[in-house]
């Protein structure tokens, strides 16, 4: 049963469903790698030598090299102007791309059209295992890293991850290079592997396979891929061994199998292999605190507002605001339902772009500057409906938090350097110190869309502080919260303030604003109709006004 | 001109295929790519309809329709139900319906083999009319005239009536529909019924067109029912219809004047020029997600 070409191909397929699984991992569905497998193939076996001439290995490892550069120059080509595309969008150009590559190659006259191109067979399973155990290593050894957890946030919520910080282009084009080179190895072993090439072994068909091997394996841990291709690889030969042979017999057991994993194997097969995390002890040697910026010194001001203004097709969402946010203050933004809050501090995190005005944010210009630039200018937030990485555990969350101030691990990682060991674990107890100053530590484990509403919030302020920000902006972090569990919020938040921070607080829980904040705002209408001191504000008759509505 | 008509009528039954794809993508968010399967399916049991069962081929259409439907509400119980509520529903909707497809594609070829499967010789009338100097059959006519009816009714279902209400409240917001008391699940299985009738209908008049059907005649038009998609607007049934037409005349005036190696590209060169330019097809509107 286990032929030596069964054991190749479980390989070949287990290298194939990687070029997916880099991408998927960030949560992106492409279809294109049979597209770059193709270039990759045919450009390889035009280029190298033969290998009658200069032997085996020598022109199998120049054929390699050829069409790993090829498949990602092709993924870099593709990438450029489609990563703005999301979800099936991307998927369809995607498969766009990989159907274009296939007519060329089938109406080329150096491709050999449909009669296909004939390649030296070299790929013994040995050689198909060894770049099999290569291309394994490096996503075993990237997930874990600062990088790899960057792609897994962006998986799971692209816009808190660039509330954190991650360059989200930019680590989505990383994704999709890997694929174009994996992708690449990939066709490569297959074309000299299989004797003769021709267009229809990089169609739809073959595409669709990859992201079913991929799929069915599991695309959380990086065993997904080589389980996935065992599987399906497999399936065919035991109904061989068991005499199952009539031609239709086969598709529909495939097809069940393939059903029945997705349908009852959440994560595939490897979704039954715990992720491992240890929590570190917070009296672990003694760590400095990780930072990276010098924050203003208390009282600086850290946020101009300038005649900010936002408009909705008409609907004056934000009209005309001036605000000072200063350092070590704690202000409260309060105001009715729809008053604007959470426009006016998007656009001071950079998410909304103000239609006029001016939103000056620690040194950058919010609005103009990418999200993730304004968040390592150091603003950090939460979210109005909470926005965790909901498959990431409560410390894994708070680790992408930290992307800011911890250094990249990827490249030393690979290299098992131990300097990347210390920076790890470094930022292993940066995340549990956070946690445990919103007390969560208990539940660093739990994934957090497993955690009740109120941990919820406190585990989005916890994320927010390992950014180490200068301003830290709240959207009604109390919300759902009993008096309890708000109490405790609001010293928390007031002992945040006291450190040096800058805070700024949505909140429509007017009691515990009144009770903690230095300064209060009040929006109305996208307006600023008071401000100053809680208890002034307070007894303002338009803010009494604006909550109650005027006597009639 | 007759390339024109010829396009029509090729592009009319893109539409039909494709209407079916964007009316879930457009309502349910998901791309069922159990499509294709159930549109070769009908092709078969069309076919057989007419050579066994003796029906006319007018009246086989209604029938092939039920089929698909009954077909429709059976993928959408195996591979899309199971999995409401799971985080990767997106990508394992695409992965349990091309199981579902490979199923009922063995199932095909188990009761009709692999061989092509014709309409006996004398099953469409022979009339022919010539319009502006072309040459046009009776079945031509009959084609036009099914896709078109199907797609306009099918916009008008979606526009005016309860159901279209619900379907439109159901894409709008799933939860907030469940809770004014739309249901959702009938919704979306009804939804997924309409859909396959309408490909099965699109798999029964392309089988007539040119007179075969094969086991592979789904995944050929699979990905020209996703570029009509994308050029129309994910989920938008005008843009669908606009699409299919668009890709039809593009297609034989491709053959035409480049060659009909070329011919599979257009559908291509169009899905990317949309996708580069506008991304929300001519006649989509744009989502936007917000915090």
């Amino acid at each position: 049963m286990l032929t030596e070409s069964t054991v190749t191909f479980i390989a070949l397929g287990a290298i194939f469903a990687f070029s997916f699984y880099a991408v998927l991992g960030a949560g992106q569905l492409s279809l294109g790698q049979a597209g770059f497998a193709s270039v990759a193939a045919y450009t390889s076996v035009l280029v190298a030598p033969d290998p009658d001439v200069v032997g085996d290995v020598p022109a199998l490892l120049v054929a390699l090299a050829v069409g790993m550069t090829a498949g990602a120059a092709a993924a870099v080509v593709l990438g450029l102007p489609t990563m703005h595309l999301r979800g099936v969008f991307l998927a369809i150009a995607t498969l766009g791309f990989a159907e274009a590559v296939r007519i060329f190659v089938l109406n080329a006259e150096w491709t050999g059209g449909a009669q296909g191109m004939s390649v030296p067979k070299v790929v013994t399973p040995t050689i198909a295992w060894i770049v099999l155990a290569v291309v394994a290593y490096w996503f075993w050894r990237s997930g874990p890293t600062r990088y790899g957890r960057a792609l897994e946030a962006i998986r799971e919520d692209e816009l808190a991850a660039g509330a954190m910080g991650i360059d989200v282009g930019r680590h989505r084009l990383g994704a999709f290079v890997t694929a174009g080179a994996v992708a690449g190895l990939y066709g490569v072993l297959w074309a000299y592997t299989v004797r003769l090439i021709g267009p229809a072994d990089f169609g739809f068909t073959a595409a669709i396979d990859g992201l079913v091997t991929a799929m069915v394996g599991g695309t959380t841990i990086f065993v997904g891929p080589v389980l996935g291709s065992t599987f399906l690889t497999m399936i065919p030969e035991i109904q061989r061994a068991l005499g199952v042979e009539a031609g239709w017999i086969r598709p529909f057991v495939a097809g069940l199998l393939l059903l029945v994993v997705i349908l009852f194997l959440p994560g595939g097969l490897a979704g039954r292999i715990p992720r491992r995390l240890r929590v570190p002890s917070l009296h672990d040697g003694d760590r400095p605190e990780l930072r990276t910026r010098e924050h203003a010194p208390r009282g600086d001001v850290v946020v101009r507002l300038a005649g900010l203004s936002k408009d909705y097709g008409g609907v004056h969402a934000v009209r005309d605001v001036d605000l000072e946010i200063r350092s070590g203050e704690l202000l409260g933004l309060i105001g009715p339902n729809g008053a604007g809050k959470t426009t006016l501090v998007n656009m001071i995190s950079g998410l909304v772009a103000p239609s006029s005005g001016k939103a000056d944010v620690l040194g950058v210009t919010a609005g103009r500057t990418p999200v993730h630039r304004v968040a390592a200018a150091g603003v950090s937030r939460t979210f109005q409906h909470s926005k965790l990485f909901g498959r990431l555990s409560a410390l894994e969350n708070v680790l992408v938090g930290g992307h800011l101030v911890t250094r990249p691990t990827l490249v030393r990682r690979l290299l098992w350097l131990p300097s990347a060991r210390r920076d790890e674990r470094a930022a292993l107890t940066h995340a549990a110190r956070c946690l445990d100053r919103v007390g969560m530590l208990d539940a660093a484990t739990t994934r957090s869309n497993a955690l009740s509403y109120g941990d919820q919030r406190r585990l989005e302020i916890a994320r927010a502080l390992a950014a180490d920000p200068t301003l830290l902006i709240l959207d009604e972090p109390a919300a759902g919260m009993n008096p309890v569990e708000a109490g405790e919020l609001a010293r928390l938040i007031r002992s945040l303030a006291d450190d040096g921070l800058a805070v700024l607080l949505i909140e429509h829980n007017v009691s515990l604003v009144r009770q903690i904040c230095d300064r209060v705002v009040v929006l109305d209408f996208g307006e600023i109709i008071a401000a100053g001191a809680p208890a002034d504000v307070a007894a303002d008759p338009r803010v009494v006004e604006a909550y109650l509505g005027t006597e009639a | 001109m007759q390339q024109l008509l010829n396009g029509l009528f090729i592009g009319s039954i893109y539409a039909l295929f494709a209407v079916g794809f964007a009316l879930v993508f457009g309502i349910l968010d998901r791309l069922n790519l159990a499509h294709p399967a159930v549109f070769a399916a009908s092709a078969f049991i069309g076919i057989e309809l007419v050579t066994v069962g003796g029906l006319p081929f007018w009246a086989a259409l209604p029938a092939v329709a039920v089929v698909g439907a009954l077909l429709g509400l059976i993928v959408e119980r195996v591979a899309f139900r199971p999995l409401k509520g799971r985080p990767d529903a997106h990508f394992a909707g695409l992965i349990s319906s091309i199981a579902v497809a490979g199923m009922l594609i063995a199932l095909l070829q188990w009761r009709y083999g692999a061989e092509t499967r014709r309409f006996p010789a004398d099953a469409f009338p022979a009339t022919r009319f010539d319009v502006l100097g072309a040459q046009v059959t009776l079945l031509q006519v009959v084609i036009v005239a099914v896709c078109l009816t199907l797609v306009v009714g099918l916009t008008w279902l979606v526009a005016r009536s309860r159901l279209g209400r619900g379907m439109r409240a159901v894409a709008e917001n799933p939860t907030a529909a469940r809770v004014l008391g739309v249901n959702v699940d009938r919704v979306t299985a009804t939804t997924f019924a309409i859909s396959a009738a309408l490909g099965a209908v699109a798999g029964a008049l392309f089988a007539m067109n040119v007179n075969s059907a094969q086991l592979g005649m789904g995944s050929a038009i699979e990905l020209k029912g996703l570029a009509v998609i994308v050029v129309g607007g994910m989920g938008s049934l005008p843009g669908a219809l606009v699409g299919g037409l668009l890709l039809g005349v593009a297609e034989v005036f491709a053959v035409q004047y480049l060659g009909s190696a070329w011919r599979d590209l257009i559908a291509f060169a169009l899905l990317f020029g949309i996708l580069l330019l506008r991304p929300q097809g001519l006649f989509g509107g744009r989502r936007a997600r917000q915090v």
